[in-house]
């Protein structure tokens, strides 16, 4: 199986301690490493104020991580493990690889059409259409 | 004879509009050609009944009678291959206040931006970063209040 990108997002209850959270990553890096997968990035985006209420709390700290992984398994494991964390009140996993091949080929893409055609500029076409209704008017009136 | 009056009192009218606003050519130049072909028949209709009538009269221009600015999507023009559902800053500018996505034709993004936006807010619903539709906070005690009152 071909390696896979996720995303992996949490939102732990805005007054938890920071022990608690320590915790959670280090068994959401432990797991990732018994399982063969890699965190490519890890970020804390602080304390958020959520869109709607989550489990009564209307703010919420976020994690956001984002893991190479060949084993599906691997998040199903993860999903699990926060499933049954208290401080963790939502979490979302999500598949980014698809997502990005797309954006590179059309990116690709972009870039072999501007190689192809070097200058082309968007106004050539517009300014004679601009300047053509002008004398037109001053003719009719 | 009295379609010819009236074409003669909206040529002058067209102009200065032309004149006032480079932008609106195309709204203006829509008077000139038809002026040019002589054809009052054909320009009284549309006149008279508006939208639909405007095709035949000039199917090349495919303008309406009233000027809109023409929107052009954000997407393409800043070349955003991938909307990503973390910028919540950026999708709310398609939703609006509780939530609902907004229709192209009020945004201007393109059909293929508009669904990749779609699946980048529902994303962003879910880890609570963009609100669901009705889920407003503080919608529902104020209505309470107004009904203890009544």
């Amino acid at each position: 199986m071909e390696e896979r990108l996720y995303d992996l997002i949490f939102i732990a209850r805005p007054a938890t301690p920071e022990d608690e959270i320590k915790k959670v990553v280090a068994t959401i890096e432990h797991a990732c490493t018994e399982k063969g997968g890699k965190i490519e990035k890890a970020e804390h985006w602080g304390t958020r104020k959520l869109a709607y209420k989550v489990a009564k709390h209307r703010e919420g700290m976020y994690y956001y991580h984002q893991i190479r992984t060949n084993h599906g398994e691997l998040i199903t494991e993860l999903e699990r493990r926060l499933r049954v964390q208290d401080s963790v009140i939502k979490y979302m996993t999500i598949r980014l690889d698809e997502d990005l091949k797309r954006q590179k080929k059309l990116t690709d893409k972009r870039e072999k059409r501007a190689a192809r055609r070097p200058r082309r500029p968007a106004a050539t076409p517009a300014a004679p259409v601009a300047a053509a209704p002008a004398p037109e008017q001053q003719a009719a009136s | 004879m009295a379609e010819e009056q009236k074409q003669g009192q909206e040529a002058p009218a067209a102009a200065p509009r032309a004149e006032g606003a480079p932008s609106g050519a195309p709204s203006g130049g829509r008077g000139g050609p038809g002026g040019s072909h002589g054809g009052p028949r054909r320009e009284g209709g549309p006149r008279r009944e508006g939208g639909p009538g405007g095709g035949p009269g000039g199917p090349r221009r495919g303008k309406r009678q009233y000027f809109r600015k023409k929107k052009v999507c954000k997407f393409c023009v800043e070349k955003i291959d991938l909307i990503d559902y973390k910028r919540a800053d950026i999708l709310s500018q398609f939703v609006q206040e509780r939530g609902k996505i907004l229709p192209r034709r009020m945004t201007g993004v393109c059909a293929r931006h508009q669904r990749w936006l779609g699946v980048a807010i529902k994303r962003a619903r879910n880890i609570a970063l963009l609100p669901f539709a009705g889920s407003a906070a503080g919608s529902t005690a104020p209505r309470a209040v107004e009904a203890h009152k009544s």
